[in-house]
C-alpha cells in the first residue's frame, strides 16, 4: 500500500490530468472575461453585448468619471460602512455565538444546523421574505408594533431615516452562520490537553476564553476578516430585491447594486459598469491585503 | 459496499438528471382551442416565445390557452419565456438578442424600444413575410398596425391596443362625500376631489413615484403640453420643454399636497395598486391591462374607470392609447427553414379573430382587427366603465416615452421624478439631464 501511494506522487501525468480542465475552465470562464472587463472598461460600449462603438474620450473616461459621480461616492461610502457592520456583526455575533455554543455539551450540532440554515436559503428569496416583514402597509413588524401600542402610524422601514438598518439587518441575519461554523471548527481544532491543563491551573472561564480561545482563533478570525470583507463588496442580490434602484432617493446604492444597474438596470453603460467591476476587484485586494497586514498570521 | 453505494446513488443521479432534460412538461392542452384552427405539422419544431403577458398580465390566462391550443393542434412546442414588461425586462431582451440568444417570436415594441432590434436587422417586416405567405395578418386593419419609429416600416401584428384611464375607487369616494370624476371634470375640481379623499382620512391617489411613475407622467405632461404635441419630444422645441417642465413639477405639487401615499417614493406599484383593491386609495391612474386585475382581486363592481380630469390645454377625453406591441417574428427563426412556417402559423393563431377579440373582451382594450365585434355584454361595473371610457374618447395618443431610449427614460422615472417629488432636484434639471441623455 505504502509502494503503491509513493508511486502516484512519483508520476506527475495523473495529477496534471485533474489539474488542466479546472484551469482551462477558470482561464475561459474568469480569467479571460476579467481581462475583458479591463479593456471594456476604456472602450464606449451602450447595452450588454452591443458592439464598441470605439475607445472613450479620454480612454481613462470611466474612471474619472467615477470619481466625480456624486452616486458612485455613495455607493463606495456604503459598500464600506456594510463592511464594517459585516465585521462587527457578522463576525462578532458569530464568534459570540460559537463560544456559547463550544460551552456546551448537549445540542451543539442541533445549534450548528439552525445557526448555518439562512445560508441555504436564496439571497432573492430572503429579500422577498424581508420585504415582508418590512411592509409598510401589514407588514410583520409594524403590525407588530400597533399590537403593541408602540406606534400609531405606520413606520416606511425603507425610508431615509431607516433604510439602512432594513437592508443591513438581513443581510448581517443571513451571514453570521457561515462565520459561526467557520469558528466553531477553529474552536474544535483546539487541542483538549490545553483545557486540562488550564483547568488544572484553576482558569476561570472567561480566562479560558480569553487566554486560550481567542488566541488560538487568531488565524481563524483572520480568514473569516478577509471572507467578510470580500463578501461585503460582492454584496449584491438581496439589497437589490429589497432596495432597488438606490431607493430612497439614491441613498441605498451599493458597489455591486450600482454596478448591475450600469451593466443590466437599464442604464445601457456597460463600458461604465465594466469600470465599477474593476474597482470592486481593486477595493477586495487592496482592503484585504491591508487587514492582512495589520492582522498577520501567526503560526503556533 | 461503501463503493457500490456510490456508484448505485452515481447512476440513479445520473437517472434523474436525464429524465429532467429530456422530459416534457405533459401538461394536457386546454378544451379550448382558441382561435383558428392551425394544421398539424409535418415535422414538429420548438418554438421560444417571449412576451410581456407574465403572470400578472389579465390576458395572461387567455395567452396561456391560445398557445397550449396551437401545440396540440399542431405538434409544435412552445417555449414561453414570458414576463411582465417593466424596464429590466425590456434591457434584458435587448440583452438576450445582443448575445445571440433571441427567441424565435417575440411580443415587443413598435416604438423606440424596438429600434435597436429594427436597426439590427433582428426582425422581419410584415411585407417580406407577407410576400411568402399571403394572408399574414391579413385579418388586420394595416392602418391600425404601428410603423416602426426606426424606419417606417411594421413589424408587429398587435394583439389589443392599451388605453389609460383613471381607476376609481367607489367605496372610497362614497365615504369620502365625492362623486368619480367625468369628462367634465377639471383638473382643478380633481384636485378639490382628492383634498376631500384625504380629509376623510384616505390617500387620494394610489402610485409608486419609486417604480411606475410612468402613466402619471404621461397625462401630467399633455395637460400642459395639449394633445396635438404630446408626442413633442423636449429636444424638439422650447414648447415642449416647457410643457416637460411644469408637467413634473406636477409631480411635486400632488407629494407636497400629500395626496400621494406616505411611502410613495419606497413603495412597489404592486403595493400601491392593492391599496385600491383594500379601499385605501381612491384613484389609480393604469391602463387595460389592469382591468383584469381588479376582476381578479377586487370586487370589481365598486371600481369605475374614467377620463382623467383634463384643463384649459387638454380635454379630459383626449388620451393614451393605441397599439403599441405586438408579435414579431426574429431574422433567426425567419431564416431557420424548419421554424419559418412554424412562427408565422403560430403568429396566425395567436392573433386570430377569436384570440384577439377575447383578449379585448377582457381587458376592454380596442385592437386593430377589421371585424371587431363590438362588446354590448358586460360583467361588471368595471368593465362596462372602462369600455365606455376607451370607445368614448376623442382621441388617442401613443405615449411620449414610448419614443425616448431606454437609458434616457430610465433615469428619469426611476431616479429623477421621486427626487422632483421630494424637492432634491427641480423638474428643469431633470429635463435638461434626460435631453442630454436623448441626445447622446
Amino acid at each position: 500500500m505504502k509502494n503503491h501511494n509513493s508511486m502516484i506522487f512519483k508520476k506527475k501525468g495523473p495529477l496534471l490530468l485533474f489539474l488542466v480542465p479546472a484551469f482551462a475552465f477558470l482561464a475561459v470562464y474568469l480569467f479571460y472575461p476579467f481581462v475583458l472587463n479591463i479593456w471594456n472598461s476604456f472602450q464606449d460600449i451602450g447595452g450588454l453585448g452591443q458592439a464598441p462603438a470605439g475607445m472613450n474620450d479620454p480612454w481613462y473616461k470611466n474612471y474619472t468619471d467615477m470619481a466625480t459621480d456624486p452616486v458612485m461616492h455613495t455607493a463606495i461610502l456604503n459598500t464600506l460602512l456594510i463592511m464594517l457592520c459585516t465585521i462587527l456583526f457578522q463576525v462578532g455575533i458569530a464568534l459570540v455565538l460559537a463560544l456559547m455554543v463550544d460551552g456546551i455539551r448537549v445540542g451543539n450540532q442541533f445549534f450548528r444546523t439552525v445557526y448555518f440554515f439562512p445560508i441555504i436559503i436564496s439571497a432573492t428569496a430572503l429579500g422577498l421574505m424581508f420585504n415582508m416583514v418590512f411592509l409598510y402597509d401589514g407588514g410583520m413588524v409594524n403590525e407588530l408594533l400597533h399590537s403593541m401600542g408602540l406606534i400609531s402610524k405606520n413606520i416606511d422601514w425603507k425610508d431615509q431615516s431607516h433604510w439602512f438598518f432594513t437592508m443591513t439587518a438581513p443581510v448581517m441575519w443571513q451571514y453570521v452562520g457561515f462565520y459561526f461554523v467557520i469558528i466553531v471548527t477553529g474552536l474544535n481544532n483546539i487541542s483538549p490537553d490545553i483545557y486540562e491543563a488550564a483547568e488544572i491551573d484553576g482558569a476561570s472561564a472567561m480566562q479560558r476564553i480569553f487566554r486560550i480561545k481567542l488566541p488560538l482563533l487568531h488565524n481563524t478570525l483572520m480568514t473569516c476578516l478577509v471572507l467578510a470583507i470580500t463578501g461585503a463588496l460582492k454584496v449584491f442580490d438581496l439589497p437589490w430585491t429589497m432596495f432597488p434602484n438606490g431607493i430612497p432617493l439614491n441613498a441605498s446604492w451599493l458597489t455591486g447594486t450600482y454596478m448591475y444597474k450600469q451593466t443590466l438596470g437599464g442604464a445601457q453603460n456597460v463600458d461604465y459598469g465594466s469600470a465599477i467591476s474593476i474597482l470592486i476587484v481593486v477595493l477586495g485586494v487592496v482592503i484585504s491585503q491591508v487587514a492582512n497586514a495589520i492582522f498577520k498570521e501567526k503560526d503556533y | 459496499m461503501k463503493r457500490k453505494f456510490a456508484l448505485l446513488l452515481a447512476l440513479v443521479m445520473c437517472i434523474g438528471l436525464l429524465a429532467a432534460c429530456g422530459g416534457d412538461s405533459g401538461s394536457s392542452a386546454p378544451a379550448s382551442t382558441g382561435g383558428d384552427n392551425p394544421a398539424p405539422s409535418d415535422n414538429p419544431v420548438e418554438l421560444t416565445v417571449v412576451t410581456s403577458y407574465g403572470q400578472e398580465d389579465g390576458n395572461r390566462g387567455i395567452y396561456e390557452e391560445s398557445y397550449k391550443a396551437w401545440e396540440a393542434a399542431t405538434g409544435n412546442t412552445v417555449h414561453d419565456s414570458s414576463s411582465m414588461s417593466n424596464e429590466e425586462w425590456k434591457a434584458q431582451v435587448l440583452s438576450d438578442f445582443e448575445a445571440g440568444s433571441e427567441p424565435d417570436v417575440l411580443f415587443y415594441f413598435a416604438f423606440a424600444d424596438g429600434d435597436p432590434l429594427v436597426n439590427g436587422g433582428k426582425v422581419v417586416p410584415i411585407d417580406e413575410i407577407r410576400a411568402e405567405f399571403p394572408d399574414y395578418a391579413s385579418n388586420m386593419d394595416d392602418a391600425r398596425i404601428p410603423a416602426s419609429t426606426a424606419d417606417g416600416k411594421k413589424y408587429v401584428v398587435p394583439t389589443t391596443g392599451i388605453w389609460e384611464g383613471l381607476f376609481c375607487n367607489n367605496v372610497v369616494l362614497a365615504e369620502a362625500g365625492v362623486t368619480a370624476p367625468t369628462v367634465d371634470t377639471t383638473w382643478d375640481e380633481f384636485l378639490e376631489m382628492c383634498q376631500k379623499v384625504k380629509d376623510a382620512g384616505y390617500t387620494p391617489i394610489a402610485v409608486s413615484l419609486a417604480s411606475v411613475p410612468h402613466y402619471w407622467f404621461e397625462f401630467l405632461i399633455m395637460n400642459k403640453g395639449g394633445f396635438a404635441d404630446h408626442l413633442q419630444m423636449p429636444t424638439e422645441s422650447e414648447a415642449a420643454r416647457t410643457a416637460w417642465i411644469e408637467g413634473l413639477e406636477g409631480f411635486r405639487q400632488l407629494y407636497e399636497l400629500g395626496y400621494l401615499p406616505d411611502n410613495t417614493l419606497t413603495n412597489t406599484d404592486d403595493e400601491a395598486v392593492l391599496m385600491m383593491a383594500e379601499d385605501k386609495a381612491a384613484f389609480l391612474i393604469d391602463g387595460s391591462w389592469k382591468v383584469g386585475w381588479f376582476k381578479s382581486n377586487a370586487n370589481s363592481d365598486n371600481y369605475s374607470v374614467t377620463y382623467v380630469p383634463g384643463n384649459s390645454v387638454r380635454s379630459a377625453d383626449e388620451i393614451i392609447g393605441g397599439a403599441s406591441m405586438g408579435y414579431m417574428i426574429t431574422r433567426k427563426a425567419w431564416d431557420d427553414p424548419d421554424k419559418r412556417a412554424a412562427a408565422v402559423s403560430f403568429i396566425e393563431h395567436m392573433t386570430s379573430d377569436d384570440v384577439v377579440s377575447r383578449m379585448s373582451a377582457n381587458n376592454l382594450g380596442t385592437n386593430a382587427l377589421k371585424n371587431s365585434p363590438a362588446i354590448t355584454d358586460f360583467p361588471d361595473k368595471i368593465s362596462e366603465t372602462a369600455y365606455q371610457m376607451a370607445t368614448g374618447a376623442a382621441k388617442q395618443s401613443g405615449a411620449v416615452q414610448d419614443l425616448a431610449a431606454v437609458d434616457a427614460r430610465n433615469e428619469l422615472f426611476t431616479n429623477d421624478i421621486p427626487q422632483i417629488a421630494a424637492g432634491q432636484m427641480t423638474a428643469e434639471e431633470a429635463v435638461d439631464k434626460f435631453i442630454a441623455a436623448y441626445n447622446g
